[in-house]
């Protein structure tokens, strides 16, 4: 579990997040989710520690992370897993390198060891004889499965992803919701997603942070969204033309 | 007050280069990887340029030693000083920082703004250290070879181009730059080149490293790597000349 209590970060004296505080349960799927500049990225850089947060605290399963040393800090990040919005796969290495890449790094495995393991990830994912690729040579979809398969190459107890499926096509961002959910209950990980994509939030919103302008405004999960009678909130999700005529005829219909 | 922010922030980034590695291993085998794509094939732009150098200052001390006093072979010694002294080392370095300068700065740029750094830090690696260090390590491993090889052949050009045009004779030319010969002046031009080598990799890479936004910016970026490097080493020429050669 993560916990973020009363976290404040500021840019310039001025508050980007303000007194935010939530419980990111393991084994389901977190969403963190607002208007694009609410400040849910800066959440979510100051939860992986790539912002300091001004004042406030995180904890990754009652350890401070806020208060540990960098020495410390580093081996809380070998237990994470991180999934860029654009992928963020190294672009000299080819898929397999790329998903090899933290077992190089971090693991005594022999070549045999990490080659399975390369084969389970990549498998798990669904991508298979994309081996020797590199990321110039596949769909953004496919990188965004390698990107996957990477943050679960070492086994991570915590996985955080910034908005998945952005620029993907509706089934292939399906898909990935889809994958990122079994994913999390298959190795019962704490999994943390950014998103302003209301499918995903109606899909694989277990658990649901709404953050405007900065401030916590709303929290519940993808079964009360709907009916949570917050006006900010039906704001953002009936902005959507689809989710408003679904609202209108459920009214209607009553 | 800026200028002093990026001299503190470049320091503070040297002391993470030269930070314990994660794994030696992998490091080794991003050396190689860099000293083939910035050393080697560097190889091809330094024999080439050298070569045309060469002949080209073989003509050019030729038409200023034109006077009977002075003898001829003085062309093959001028040629071969200049190249020691300061082409192969200066010149070449200048140079350099252009090819490999821009080509740190904008690899390490792009990693930058697509969030391949945020990826390695979040996976707990120093992504400055494992960035910077072997660039760094390969660039002043094979900045002397590749002096040597372009005072080569500097000499080389010269050799074919002064006989072809006929403004010098072959036995007159390499009279001319094995007289009076003073070792110490490679020795000197080495020294130069270790100099040049760190700051052809480490400047660039601080540009890199610290881009913000996007592709126009990691452009300017290299701009402004190569820029701030070609100051630097004339800087350090001025010093190292006053310092090793009086």
């Amino acid at each position: 579990m993560i916990e973020v209590k009363n976290v404040t970060k500021l840019f310039d004296g001025k508050p980007a997040i303000s007194d935010i505080s939530m419980q990111f349960r393991e084994g389901q799927t977190n969403l963190i989710i607002g208007r694009s500049g609410s400040g849910k990225t800066v959440l979510l850089k100051c939860i992986l520690g790539l912002h300091e947060a001004d004042r406030g605290e995180i904890l990754y399963d009652g350890r401070s992370f806020t208060r540990m040393r960098q020495k410390d800090r580093k081996e809380i990040r070998k237990e994470v897993g991180m999934v860029f919005q654009g992928g963020a796969l190294f672009d000299s290495l080819t898929v397999e390198q790329n998903v090899r890449f933290p077992l190089d790094m971090f693991t005594l495995m022999g070549a045999r060891e990490k080659a399975a393991r390369v084969d389970f990830c990549l498998d798990h994912v669904n991508l298979t004889g994309a081996h020797r690729l590199f990321p110039s040579e596949i769909s953004g979809g496919m990188q965004k499965r390698v990107a996957i398969a990477r943050a679960i190459a070492l086994n991570p107890r915590y996985l955080f992803c910034d908005e998945p499926n952005s620029g993907l096509d509706p089934e292939t961002a399906t898909l990935i919701d889809d994958l990122i959910q079994m994913l999390t209950r298959e190795f019962g990980m704490t999994t943390i997603i950014n998103t302003h994509d209301m499918n995903s939030v109606i899909q694989i919103g277990e658990s649901i942070l709404f953050i405007h302008k900065g401030e916590k405004c709303w929290e519940g999960t993808r079964h009360n969204i709907l009916t949570s009678g917050n006006e900010v909130l039906d704001d953002f999700i009936f902005a959507n033309k689809l989710y408003a005529q679904m609202r209108k005829e459920k009214n209607g219909s009553h | 007050m800026n200028y002093f922010f990026h001299i503190g922030r470049y320091f503070w980034m040297l002391g993470k280069v030269f930070a314990r590695p994660e794994k030696h291993k992998m490091y080794i085998r991003q050396l190689f990887r860099e000293i083939e794509g910035l050393g080697i094939n560097s190889v091809g732009i330094v024999v080439i340029i050298s070569l045309f150098t060469g002949g080209i200052m073989t003509i050019q001390f030729a038409y200023n030693l034109m006077n009977p006093i002075f003898p001829t072979y003085l062309i093959g010694l001028g040629t071969r000083d200049v190249l020691i002294l300061e082409f192969s080392s200066t010149i070449l370095a200048l140079i350099l920082a252009g090819k490999i300068g821009s080509n740190i700065t904008s690899e390490i740029g792009s990693m930058k703004v697509t969030e391949q750094i945020d990826s390695l830090e979040i996976m707990g690696v120093n992504s400055i250290s494992y960035l910077i260090l072997p660039k760094i390590v390969a660039v002043v491993f094979v900045f002397p070879f590749l002096v040597v090889l372009s005072i080569f052949f500097g000499l080389v050009g010269g050799l074919i181009v002064g006989p072809f045009v006929g403004v010098v004779s072959l036995t007159e030319y390499i009279d001319g730059i094995r007289y009076l010969f003073v070792p110490y002046y490679v020795t000197f031009s080495l020294i130069k080149s270790l100099f040049f080598g760190f700051l052809v990799s480490s400047v660039p890479a601080y540009f890199g490293y610290f881009v913000q936004g996007g592709a126009l910016e990691v452009g300017k970026a290299s701009t402004r790597a190569v820029v701030n490097t070609n100051i630097l080493i004339l800087l350090f020429d001025l010093i190292l000349t006053r310092l090793l050669l009086t």
